[in-house]
């Protein structure tokens, strides 16, 4: 069935990127309005919106199943996008939407709920030959069970919360000794922050890359992988840069690790577009780890190097359409970077910083893609996650890529608000990046300093205030008599005064 | 802005001093004859047609805006991030220093929200000792939790705030005895 219309049950960056390409096949667009966000950019880009910024609801505008739904019906729309985050990967919202006959611009309910299932993913993966990390099958119960566990498969070990994510209720422990100690503050820190003191075991891997291969199936049975993305460049579990292909993998991986991706996307009849992420370690072992069944934030890097529309694919094999590409039509060419902006303070341990961008300026370039949700007067709630622009670019080899992102890092002007730009940039300006030397522990561990600046950049601060400090006082000096203005007391009456105190 | 061309004898003086007391010595900020710290330099300020404040320095061009200011004290946002300096005359400069001497040794920093948001959980206890950069608690806003740190070492004299509150922007949060 063609998709006449779509409904992007989304926002921001996303939803714009959505549309995009949904125009662009001729689909009419229709966008959600909320009341926290009642200007956004994307509202002004689609064709049509359905305005929930009225009804006062204690569900999230994004997050109400019923009401997207009904209000897909009402607009008759054939189809919905959920995008990445909020309702993408919630097998009862894409069941609803079989239900109710309408698209869902994604894999099947079913293909969902397995992946999403921690256990029963890692059933399948070991069902399908593809690694594993080693662990608990179950929950632990006890720290003697987590013992006997880590003598089979050796230390280091790490604890993770079973109902945890974020690094929260998460600890390693290196040797039988520490385990008691380490068990009880893992289950305590679960316990307060999810209400669940159960915790898993797995063997833990020192410093891993985090590798994901992007794959695609339809309903025919057919299927193929567009190579990997490189994601290591990560703070408290967030990507903040990623690229593609990846320094780590040669030809021979690269099929290896694809095959394995595409062994799980068959095994769940997988028909859209998702990414199987695994770990790689030093010796380049690679663990599955879970697949994401939904687009990603950045598979703009993955477009770049294969030249192929991914929502585009996604919204035909959506429609039934036969996936025509053929694993040896995809070849990654050059290399691609993606830098995301967030709307957050670097220099006081990227905290939120919110308001109203007054202004913002982007760079222009054939290499150069920026995906954007904001605009000049756009406002940067509390109430969505902070990414407000992503920077993508490509070029033959890596060193020019990270030229080219360095140049282009410069040339976003943003006034209003603080962003992670100066993390970026010092990201590509480090020495460890520059070479491709790096894993999940490098912002830990091999950055001294999260942002960049240059030695006159302090000395050019001082001279903005200084002469708006002097500009002031001469317009105050010219406007008006001064009378009894503490400037006019003698300065060397002043002196005397204060050493009489 | 008209020029302030030296009628006066005296080029004018202002010395911006940074939060770790490093000085920059501006002087004449509008004329041709700008010297920072006694070496001359040629930069220019201007808006650009976009309304971006723009400075040029040797050929490149920085981003520049004030954040923050009230009375001397500014803040300047320069290339994405922020310079405080509070701005003085040579004068009020040595007033400062002079006044400086008698300045309290053990003042109580007060530390704020820096955004709304809910405690999620307090890491540190009152009378506790923290260090500069510490992080004392977790708030969470933007659906991430956000640790906060202390831009001071110190005691921690009180604390006002428990996990699960919900804080305003600017809420005080505790105050440290430095």
């Amino acid at each position: 069935m063609r998709i006449k219309s779509l409904l992007i049950a989304n926002r921001g960056e996303i939803a714009v990127r959505i549309n995009e390409t949904a125009k662009r096949l001729k689909i009419k667009t229709i966008g959600i309005k909320t009341a926290k966000e009642p200007n956004a950019l994307y509202l002004r880009l689609v064709d049509d919106v359905i305005d929930f910024s009225h009804t006062l609801d204690e569900i999230p505008e994004f997050l109400d199943i019923e009401r997207i739904i009904e209000a897909a019906l009402q607009c008759k729309a054939d189809a919905i996008h959920p995008g990445y985050g909020f309702l993408a990967e919630n097998p009862y919202f894409a069941r609803r939407c079989e239900e109710e006959k309408i698209i869902f611009v994604g894999p099947s309910a079913l293909a969902i709920f397995k992946m999403g299932n921690k256990t029963i993913a890692k059933q399948i993966a070991q069902r399908y030959d593809v690694p594993l990390l080693q662990g608990s099958q179950r929950t632990v119960k006890n720290p003697k069970e987590a013992e006997d566990i880590a003598e089979k498969i050796g230390y280091p070990v790490i604890l993770k919360a079973a109902a945890g994510g974020g690094g929260r209720g998460m600890r390693i422990v290196e040797k039988a000794s520490m385990m008691e100690k380490m068990f009880r503050m893992a289950a305590n820190e679960s316990e307060k922050a999810f209400n669940d003191s159960s915790l898993f075991i797995e063997k833990y891997v020192r410093n891993p890359r985090h590798i994901e291969f992007q794959i695609m199936g339809d309903r025919h049975g057919n299927y193929i992988h567009l190579g990997e993305r490189e994601c290591s460049i990560q703070r408290k579990h967030q990507k903040l840069i990623e690229e593609s292909p990846s320094f780590a993998l040669d030809e021979k991986l690269r099929t290896e690790m694809g095959e394995a991706a595409i062994r799980i996307a068959k095994a769940v009849y997988y028909h859209s577009v998702g990414t199987v992420e695994f770990l790689l370690d030093a010796d380049k072992n690679f663990f599955f780890m879970e697949m994401n069944t939904r687009i990603q934030v950045e598979h703009p890097v993955t477009e770049m190097v294969t030249g192929i529309d991914l929502i585009e694919w996604q919204l035909r094999i959506a429609e039934g359409q036969k996936l025509t590409l053929k694993q040896q039509d995809i070849k990654l060419t050059g290399w691609a970077i993606e830098c995301r902006i967030n709307a957050e303070d670097v220099q006081a341990g990227f905290s939120p910083n919110l308001g109203i961008v007054e202004k913002v300026s982007f760079p222009k370039g054939k290499n150069i893609r920026m995906d954007t949700g904001i605009t000049d007067y756009s406002v940067v709630t509390p109430y969505f996650d902070s990414m407000v622009a992503k920077l993508i670019v490509h070029a033959e080899t890596r060193k020019k890529a990270i030229a080219t992102a360095n140049a282009a890092l410069k040339k976003i002007w943003i006034r209003g608000i603080k962003t992670t730009i100066p993390f970026c940039l010092a990201v590509m300006n480090h020495k460890k990046f520059k070479k491709g030397d790096f894993n999940t522990s490098f912002i830990d561990k091999d950055m001294e300093k999260l942002y960049y600046n240059e030695e006159a950049d302090e000395m050019l601060a001082a001279y903005v205030a200084a002469f708006d400090f002097a500009a002031e006082l001469e317009t105050n000096r010219s406007a008006k008599p001064d009378f009894e203005r503490g400037k006019n007391i003698s300065p060397w009456v002043l002196n005397k005064r204060l050493k009489s105190l | 802005m008209k020029l302030l061309k030296s009628k006066r004898k005296n080029e004018p003086e202002f010395i911006a001093v940074t939060p770790n007391e490093k000085k920059y010595i501006i002087r004449n900020p509008f004329g041709e004859d700008l010297k920072i710290n006694g070496q001359h330099h040629d930069v220019k300020i201007y808006e650009d047609e976009e309304g971006f404040t723009v400075i040029e320095f040797k050929n490149k061009k920085y981003l520049a805006e004030i954040t923050d200011k009230s009375q001397n004290k500014y803040t300047v946002l320069l290339n994405g991030l922020s310079y405080s300096f509070t701005i003085e005359s040579p004068i009020s400069y040595r007033r400062r220093k002079y006044l400086g001497k008698y300045k309290q040794t053990n003042r109580l920093e007060v530390i704020e929200a820096p955004m709304p948001g809910k405690i999620v959980e307090l890491l540190v206890e009152e009378h506790s000792r923290v260090k500069e950069g510490e992080a004392i608690l977790i708030l969470e806003a933007m659906k991430m939790q956000n640790e906060i740190m202390t831009q001071v070492s110190g005691k921690i004299h009180k604390i006002h705030v428990k996990a699960g509150d919900s804080v305003a922007k600017d809420e005080v949060l505790m105050e440290i005895e430095r």
